[in-house]
């Protein structure tokens, strides 16, 4: 199953509704990198909301995605990790280093708004 | 219907207490318990019979006789029925069949000593009294066959001393189930999480951390995170004594857990003892915000949040026009 990748101005929104297989996952971050120079986006948001497990495949293709994409001039939010699934996370050691993180898609678009005073520790 | 809920609670009782056909099997063997001395105890049940009034007038007399114990019997009434079911427990010891429900039987008498908060001190002198009163009866009664009468007496020991066993286990349970209970309590009141802003949450953590609180607090905090939309949260240590490399990683699990969900910990109130342990630990700890107390936790919180605090004194001067 494929992600659908939505374009909203410049940032762009990977919801992911289903479990991924690893393919899907490899397949969505060559996809994403991709987009993010054809319509040179500044932001990429992963929402994640409905997933119920992040395994650490899956979590070391979504730090791979928010790396390729800074290197392209884009920062990535992860947004929706419910707390069963964070707690999961942490008692796994998989702990999204270095990936911006945010509580809903609401709050990502908040994070990637340019006008945003953000603090640089936010999020992050 | 009132038989029936005690006869059920009682089987949740013994079932709890992990006493079971089993157990009472090892605990007879243990105690060289064989059906040779049930079925001496047995054929003292006549003499038992008779003797069962003066041995119980006897006890109470003793028991009478001490402030302790005498005021577990003001009521004349409460004596009466109490002598009554001493008399049912003195038989009973020489009835034969001491499977189950004989240990169900004990098991029950040692709870209502234990809800009465009679010592263990007492019931235990009581059992001592008896062997003693009984010892001399059965002597008496056996005269002819001092031999005999001896090993009946270490048959009814043997048994007398089951009964110790299981009514020393009741007074044990019941002190541990209220402390599981009072843990239990402990441990639901220890981790509020509250909101003092919009999107700023305190979380103060008292005492002593270990895996299973530290979980608890992270997932009560996770929760509030979703359920409040918090982006910060002041984690407060000032009523943590100690911490050793365990807790210290519960703290950064918490941590991470919180900013996976997007919220930001700032963590305050670390004392000298606390940070200087913590860096002869070794424990890296770069990944946490920290701030000095809670006072300042809070401000920087407000700070992240966008909020600026203005005393009303100086509202004034700050709004006039430069």
């Amino acid at each position: 199953m494929s992600v659908p990748i939505l374009k909203q101005g410049d940032i762009l929104i990977a919801s992911i509704q289903a479990a991924l297989t690893d393919r899907d996952l490899d397949q969505l971050r060559d996809e994403l990198a991709a987009r993010v120079g054809r319509f040179r986006s500044r932001g990429v948001i992963v929402d994640v909301t409905a997933l119920d497990v992040l395994d650490s495949f899956a979590t070391r293709t979504i730090r791979s995605i928010a790396y390729t994409a800074k290197l392209r001039g884009a920062d990535t939010v992860v947004v929706g990790i419910q707390p069963e699934v964070a707690f999961a996370m942490v008692q796994l050691g998989l702990t999204l280093e270095g990936v911006k993180t945010a509580l809903d898609l609401e709050e990502g678009l908040e994070l990637l708004r340019p006008a945003a005073k953000k603090d640089i520790r936010l999020g992050t | 219907m009132a038989e029936a809920r005690r006869g059920g609670s009682e089987q949740a009782f013994s079932n709890e207490m992990a006493i079971t056909e089993q157990e009472v099997v090892r605990r007879k063997e243990f105690l060289e318990f064989h059906h040779d001395d049930a079925e001496a105890l047995s054929k003292l049940n006549e003499v038992a019979q008779k003797y069962a009034d003066p041995v119980i007038d006897d006890l109470y007399r003793h028991f009478l006789s001490f402030d302790e114990t005498r005021a577990f019997f003001r009521d004349p009434k409460v004596l009466e029925r109490v002598k009554r079911l001493q008399k049912e427990y003195f038989l009973r010891l020489t009835q034969g069949d001491y499977g189950s429900d004989y240990v169900k039987n004990r098991l029950r008498i040692g709870t209502v000593h234990e809800h009465i908060n009679l010592a263990p001190k007492w019931y235990l002198g009581a059992y001592n009294f008896y062997l003693r009163a009984v010892a001399l009866r059965l002597f008496d009664s056996m005269s002819s066959d001092p031999r005999k009468a001896f090993s009946t007496f270490l048959s009814l020991m043997k048994l007398v001393f089951m009964d110790i066993g299981l009514a020393v286990d009741t007074y044990i349970y019941a002190r541990e189930s209220t402390m599981r209970k009072q843990q239990e309590a402990i441990q639901e009141l220890s981790t509020p999480v509250l909101q003092i802003r919009d999107r700023l949450l305190l979380l103060p953590i008292i005492g002593v951390i270990d895996s299973q609180r530290a979980r608890l607090v992270t997932e009560g905090l996770l929760r509030a995170i979703r359920a409040n939309r918090a982006k910060v949260v002041v984690m407060d240590i000032t009523g943590v004594a100690t911490i050793d490399s365990k807790v210290a990683n519960h703290l950064l699990q918490t941590v991470t857990a919180a900013r996976l969900m997007g919220a930001m910990v700032i963590v305050t109130g670390l004392s000298s003892e606390v940070a200087q342990s913590l860096v002869e630990l070794g424990i890296d700890l770069t990944r946490l915000n920290t701030v000095g107390d809670l006072q300042g936790g809070i401000e920087e919180g407000e700070r992240l949040l966008g909020y600026r605090l203005v005393h009303e004194g100086d509202a004034g001067a700050a709004a006039r026009p430069v």
